[in-house]
């Protein structure tokens, strides 16, 4: 039962991370990305392969994080000059792009048999508790750095930058900021957090595939921050815990109950939760559970 | 094996032409990429399949497909982008997602998750000039044409498609000329529903029906209706002529995988290079 409440822990607290990092990109600046889980496989499979070459884990986790922001760039330099919807479609094909990569450069990646062994974290603390433990603390820790970070930027006038190129780019521009600057650093920023919990990811989960890396992955954490509460690191944290509640929640549904409904029924039934939680809170509650009220 | 690839690029790229119209469409009027449109192509899959197994009649599949993918389109625009349409772009963006995933599990949950094959009689191809043919790729092309042939009849013969495009052209002004918006946006969401059922039962009959099937082929849609330029049906469907040939000749040499990279990249090139499009209006993409 421990073991089952760290597991979770752990998966909740990538998922805290990559919310952030949407935060960040959606929640303070308005940029549309719909390719999130994009950089979260970069840094999966960054850290996994830096690391299988011996490279110490504390080096491969920088490598994953400073490689999924330098993807981020040139997709910043294009967000740059598209509106909302179109940058949207092209972070959407951006995740899929990378996803088909992974699956076709059997090279690099072996492909769809995926890459099995990725060293785990605290390794020298063993398999059992203690290294997850570890690995909970680990991932804590960066969890509150981020979102220490995070409330820092949204109060510097960096932050008021951000909010103010999502609320009017015109006005902004009008006030002699250029907003492009701005956005390369706030998507790289995100990616980079997405890259963090991806290397997590593929430590803790120890294999790694392009199954892992559908969409899906992508809206759990929009699911997550709209729920949460859109713009605030608060609600990233809450949206990430009621996301696990309801992933778990599913999960341990089925388990009741095997012969009531089959594995493949009970992924329909949550794709479909999903779909009706993005399409319901939007209509009826923008601003999220424990969103800033005081503005829609 | 050129001219094969071609035929077969035809053929696939009606498809995704009939895709990209329903995209364009709600795009050039409504304002925003109907993230939903590939999962509405997978229900004129599903129905189409339904009656094809029940009554054996190609014909019939046809029409139940434009009808059931019609009505779930008019569903989602009445019950989820109507009630958003003054919102931001972001919450239209992310509800079409919703929308997306509500019909995919839905229809996984009535049909399943296994492939369905439609049972259409094996026909030996055609040669000409050296080229075989087979003889289903010309009854899918003559439909796509049909298909698309009423769309453009009602685009431009009829007066609600008149009104269509004036509302396309100029939302505002459309209003003040006495355009209802309601009559408009219902015409158009069942024309789109329509186009994207005729093409999800034909991507059906030319691969497999499954639940996925619509999700993977969004993004070549995209692709296409940014290509032909957005509000652009002539465009969409030249876009998509194209880019199907292109998709089926290059898939010899950069393989099956990277089909939607290569979407993705003509996307890209087009975004960045000529925002408008092969036939679209200038417009702010930026």
């Amino acid at each position: 039962m421990e073991a089952y409440l760290v597991a979770i822990a752990i998966i909740g607290a990538i998922y805290v991370l990559l919310a952030l990092g949407l935060t960040v990109q959606y929640g303070l600046t308005g940029l549309v990305n719909f390719g999130h889980v994009g950089f979260f496989a970069i840094g999966a499979y960054a850290s996994a392969l830096i690391s299988m070459q011996g490279v110490p884990l504390v080096l491969s986790f920088v490598c994953a994080a400073a490689i999924a922001a330098l993807v981020a760039w040139p997709i910043g330099l294009v967000a740059l000059r598209l509106r909302d919807d179109y940058f949207a479609v092209v972070t959407l094909g951006f995740s899929e792009t990378v996803r088909l990569t992974i699956t076709s450069e059997k090279w690099l990646t072996n492909g769809v048999q995926g890459i099995p062994g990725v060293p785990r974290a605290f390794a020298g603390l063993g398999v059992g508790m203690p290294g997850a433990l570890a690995t909970l603390g680990a991932i804590a820790l960066v969890c509150l750095l981020a979102a220490l970070m995070l409330r820092r930027i949204a109060g510097s006038p960096f932050g008021r930058v951000i909010e103010a190129i999502r609320d009017n780019e015109d006005a902004l521009r009008a006030l002699g900021k250029d907003p492009a600057r701005f956005k390369i650093q706030v998507l790289a920023l995100g990616a980079a957090l997405a890259g963090v919990a991806g290397a997590f990811y593929a430590h803790y989960i120890t294999y790694l595939s392009p199954d892992q890396f559908i969409p899906l992955v992508t809206f759990y954490v929009w699911m997550a921050m709209i729920m949460g509460g859109v713009g605030r690191v608060s609600g990233a944290v809450v949206g990430a815990l009621l996301l696990m509640l309801f992933l778990e929640g599913t999960r341990f549904l089925r388990d009741l109950a095997p012969d009531l409904i089959s594995a493949v029924d009970m992924a329909s039934v949550r794709l479909g939760a999903v779909g009706l939680a993005l399409i319901l809170f939007t209509l009826f509650r923008p601003q999220g559970l424990v969103g800033d009220y005081t503005r829609r | 094996m050129f001219g094969q690839l071609l035929i077969a690029g035809i053929v696939h790229g009606l498809i995704i032409g009939l895709a990209a119209l329903a995209v364009t469409l709600v795009f050039g009027v409504a304002r925003f990429p109907n993230a939903a449109a590939g999962d509405t192509m997978t229900v004129g899959a599903y129905a189409g399949f339904a009656a094809h197994r029940a009554s054996g009649s190609l014909l019939l599949a046809g029409g139940a497909a434009v009808v059931a993918a019609g009505l779930v389109s008019l569903l989602g625009y009445l019950l989820v982008f109507r009630p958003l349409a003054r919102r931001p772009v972001a919450a239209l963006l992310v509800a079409a997602i919703g929308v997306a995933f509500l019909i995919r599990a839905v229809l996984g949950l009535i049909f399943g998750h296994q492939q369905h094959v439609f049972q259409v009689p094996l026909a030996w191809p055609i040669e000409v000039m050296g080229i075989r043919i087979p003889p289903m790729d010309i009854t899918l092309a003559a439909v796509a044409a049909c298909a698309l042939a009423a769309a453009f009849g009602v685009l431009h013969l009829t007066s609600i498609g008149r009104q269509m495009r004036a509302v396309a052209d100029d939302p505002d002004l459309a209003r003040v000329s006495g355009i209802r918006p309601l009559r408009v946006m219902v015409a158009l969401w069942l024309l789109a529903g329509a186009a994207a059922g005729v093409a999800g039962l034909m991507l059906g009959v030319k691969t497999v029906v499954s639940p996925e099937m619509g999700w993977e082929g969004l993004l070549t849609a995209f692709a296409a209706a940014i290509l032909g330029g957005i509000g652009s049906p002539i465009g969409a469907v030249a876009a998509g002529l194209l880019l199907g040939v292109a998709q089926e000749i290059s898939t010899p040499i950069v393989g099956f995988t990277y089909k939607i990279a290569l979407a993705f990249a003509v996307m890209l090139a087009v975004l960045l290079v000529r925002p408008r499009g092969l036939f679209g209006r200038v417009e702010g993409v930026r």
